[in-house]
């Protein structure tokens, strides 16, 4: 198994403890290892606790763990809440302002108190007391110092760096003096292939400038603003324009009028804004409106919690809206599929012409790892029924709405010569108009009311055939079958790793695609189960409860966690062999 | 193109008198006297008895929420803006509902004409107080003895004060002054506000075709549309005299004119193939 390093830098805000973390994984990361690093913070600007947490390996990292061997300190808050997770052995470098309790540390814990916070008032000298923090890191640690200073010098500009990489240094010489000097645990040298310190938001960005997406529109709400910052920052170079709307609502609005005016459109929240969207959500999968959709989810409900994470959305988003129409709901476990599945998810919205939302979580969303650079050949753009001039010529009347056996019509776009139609909220029939209280209609509503609902659901059979909807990840048989979605893949993935190393027999179904349900995948993966654990963060096993009511089977145990934070390896494990007592 | 080139076969189901048949020959009439392009436009309606009149007009449209029309004329124009935008809603619908996207939208001041059919009570859901009735208006939801207690909004003069660069008011029941006023606001390059006044002739009482008769007058051409002191000073009015015509107009950017983006053509007909995200993985290498 991967030997692993874990630091947390905790401090206030204001202090830079998350850029002190992501310098280290990306000296790691360019140096031949692999990070995972975890940002945790309250809903609120200066003050406070913030932490980052680098896990650092020799090999790929797909989750954090919660147990330290190094905690490096500017906050007498952050001290009082790690005790606890400090490992046996492990390294207590804080501030000299900072009170240790020797009584409340394990066993062989080497403590530095090295004057950490620099003198001098403002944000400047907050930030410096960073670079002193990350110096003395590197004696106390044996993690190279060179590398740390070729990161920072490449993310300041000169006269900033000087500053910062005296300082780095006077720490480095005074931790020095009092450090045994160790030698850092893991194997750091140069490594030629290039990666990238990316998290989720990032990658799902990225997928969408790749999907040739040209607007964006939404409202700021944590965790799911990141991906409308990047794409404001980013998008104008790819031709994109972002729109900041007065609401969410605006904002969902304005993704269906570029979708209908012929633009890949993107937009990204969390929960509380998801809701103030799905009227529109609606009028977008009955108007057949091709419209992708973020939900970043955090803990709820309500305002519920802000910056922490939480995977109980699933029930709301499948649902959400008022009446029935089908809606692509996918639930990305790694920045892998964050990138991928968000390019197919442009892909799938144009093809059916259905709204796709793209489920993901704070704990995805936020936290970096090193990954590849992704491989974007073989990425295809597919628009589907996209009507041309010429077909639209040939085709006369144009019916918009026209019933097809896969459900999916011709779609014109307005500026189209011979494309002119009505796209609309109300029930239609196959030209548009709305099929209540004109004599032209009225005899025939109830007939045209379940031709369009037909219409709308047949494309799923379609939609079904064509996802990735499951993956099976492990053995093909085994004694125990995990099920899990979203984030939680990365931690169930590696305690599936630690239980083999441990001699148990286990294997992990992933249900990627929630909507439409791939009942038939999951049944032929669960049917052969010997005994099944369900992994999810809520509280009431939501992925569990659709896949009974879709397949009928029961899953035999639940592990939930729904404490506002990511499931870890070892807490898997751990019910892993609990179950297999 | 004549006026009869915009009309689809279906016969339209508002009730008889209704404010809103006026409305709807005056579309045509402009669309006519524009020559508008009908491929190249798009009508955006909200819900409700003013947005039925997208489903009898022949250009591109897409029927919306109730209230929801300006953010969705919003996408259509950031998409391709060279397309005609017009997006038309009731009083209830883009005053009550849609409030807050109209404040926004007139602050944006994107090329797209939105026409107010403004018959002060909400109709399709039949006969409640909408936020341009009249005080003391007894309605289903404003029963006697105080009936309707709020103050009315003032399309205009708020429509002014939030930068939409063109205002306008206009009566149903002088169609060819409708007509021409719906031509000048698609004309004009930025956010144009046109307040249609329309009876309700079935649950509105107070604001009938007499009513506006006598109170209805076109505004003096003296009146000097570029004076935006003026205009608010003439948008005050309401009561006995209901000043109707072009109130405000004003050349400046459009918020599009401010995309960079856009300088190549509309978002809509870029390739999307293509994009080279390779610089975007070393940012973060």
């Amino acid at each position: 198994m991967n030997k692993d390093f874990t630091c947390l830098f905790a401090g206030e805000a204001g202090y830079g403890v998350m850029s002190a973390g992501s310098t280290l994984a990306k000296a790691a990361g360019r140096n031949g290892l692999w990070a995972f690093v975890v940002n945790e913070y309250p809903s609120l600007i200066k003050g406070g606790l913030n932490t980052c947490l680098v896990r650092l390996a020799a090999s790929p990292l797909q989750a954090h763990e919660e147990s330290l061997d190094f905690f490096a300190g500017l906050s007498q808050e952050g001290l009082e809440q790690n005790y606890s997770r400090l490992k046996p052995g492990a390294a207590l470098l804080v501030d000299t302002a900072i009170k240790v309790e020797s009584s409340r540390l394990p066993s062989d814990v080497r403590v530095y108190l090295l004057p950490l916070i620099q003198k001098g008032s403002g944000d400047v000298a907050k930030i410096m007391s960073n670079s002193a923090m990350l110096g003395a890191f590197c004696a106390i640690s044996g993690f190279p110092l060179e590398l740390v200073e070729t990161v920072l010098a490449g993310e300041f500009k000169p006269e900033v760096f000087a500053k910062n990489r005296e300082l780095l240094r006077a720490a480095f010489e005074l931790a020095a003096e009092q450090a045994v000097v160790a030698s850092f645990p893991l194997p750091v040298g140069a490594n030629p292939a290039q990666k990238m310190l990316i998290n989720g938001n990032d990658a799902i960005s990225m997928g969408a400038i790749q999907a040739g997406c040209k607007f964006a529109a939404g409202y700021p709400m944590t965790p799911g603003s990141s991906v409308l910052t990047y794409l404001a920052d980013h998008g104008p170079q790819f031709g994109l324009v972002f729109k900041q709307a007065e609401d969410e609502i605006a904002a969902m609005n304005m993704l269906i009028g570029a979708g209908y005016a012929g633009v890949r459109a993107i937009g990204s929240t969390s929960g509380g804004g998801f809701a103030l969207m799905v009227e529109a959500l609606g009028f977008a999968g009955l108007a057949e409106v091709p419209v992708v959709m973020v939900n970043a989810q955090r803990g709820g409900p309500s305002t519920g919690q802000p910056t922490r994470t939480a995977q109980a959305d699933l029930a709301f988003v499948i649902n959400s809206s008022q009446g029935e129409f089908p809606r692509i709901v996918l639930a990305v476990g790694d920045v892998e599929e964050c990138f991928v599945e968000t390019f197919r998810a442009f892909n799938l919205a144009e093809k059916y012409q259905i709204p796709v939302i793209i489920l993901t979580d704070k704990y995805l969303a936020d936290s970096s790892v090193t990954h590849p650079f992704f491989n974007t050949n073989g990425l295809t753009i597919e628009r589907g029924k996209l009507a041309d001039e010429t077909w639209l010529a040939a085709n006369r009347p144009y019916k918009r709405y026209e019933f097809t056996d896969d459900g999916v019509s011709v779609r014109a776009v307005p500026g189209m010569a011979g494309g002119r139609h009505i796209a609309t909220s109300y029930t239609h029939g196959e030209d548009g108009f709305y099929s209540s209280g004109n004599r032209e209609y009225a005899a025939t509503e109830p007939e045209i009311t379940v031709k369009a609902l037909d219409k709308l659901f047949a494309k799923e059979p379609h939609i079904l055939a064509e996802l990735p909807a499951v993956k099976l990840h492990g053995p093909e048989t085994a004694d125990l079958t995990l099920v899990a979605w979203g984030s939680t893949k990365g931690a169930a993935l590696e305690a599936m790793e630690l239980a083999k190393a441990a001699g148990l027999s286990v294997n992990l179904l992933q249900v990627l695609y929630m909507s439409p349900f791939p009942a038939a995948a999951v049944e032929a993966v669960l049917g052969k189960a010997k005994h099944t654990l369900l992994l999810e963060g809520n509280k009431t096993a939501q992925l569990g409860a659709l896949i009974r009511m879709h397949t009928g089977i029961y899953i035999d145990d639940n592990y939930l966690k729904y404490d506002s934070r990511a499931f870890t390896p070892s807490l898997i494990l751990e019910k892993i062999k609990e179950v297999l007592a | 193109m004549s006026a009869s080139d915009v009309n689809l076969q279906y016969v339209p189901t508002w009730c008889p008198g209704c404010g809103n048949f006026g409305i709807f020959n005056s579309l045509k009439k402009a669309f006519a006297t524009l020559q508008l392009d009908l491929e190249q436009t798009v009508l955006v309606n909200g819900i409700g008895c003013s947005s039925k009149i997208g489903q009898y007009v022949n250009c591109y449209r897409i029927e919306t929420l109730h209230g929801r029309s300006l953010p969705v004329a919003t996408g259509v124009k950031l998409a391709n803006h060279s397309l005609t935008v017009i997006a038309e809603g009731g009083d209830g619908d883009g005053m009550g509902l849609g409030m807050g996207h109209f404040v926004h939208t007139a602050r944006r001041n994107l090329d797209i004409s939105y026409f107010i059919h403004n018959n002060q009570v909400y109709g399709l859901t039949k006969g409640q107080t909408s936020p341009t009735s009249e005080p003391g208006m007894l309605t289903k939801f404003t029963p006697p003895p105080l009936g309707n207690v709020e103050r009315p909004v003032n399309i205009v003069d708020m429509a002014i004060s939030l930068g939409a660069s063109f205002v306008a008011r206009s009566y149903t029941g002088d169609m060819n002054h409708l007509a021409d006023m719906m031509a000048q606001a698609i004309s004009h390059r930025g956010f144009a506000v046109l307040d249609i006044l329309q009876p309700c002739v079935s649950f509105n009482a107070i604001n009938t075709y007499a009513w506006y008769q006598q109170r209805v007058r076109r505004i003096a051409e003296t009146h000097d549309p570029e004076n935006r002191d003026q205009a608010r000073a003439l948008a005050g009015l309401w009561g006995d005299e209901i000043p109707v015509g072009v109130f405000l107009r004003e050349e400046r950017p459009t918020f599009a004119d401010s995309l960079a983006q856009l300088k190549d053509g509309p978002l809509a007909s870029r390739p999307l193939e293509g994009a080279d995200i390779s610089g975007l993985m070393e940012e973060l290498a």
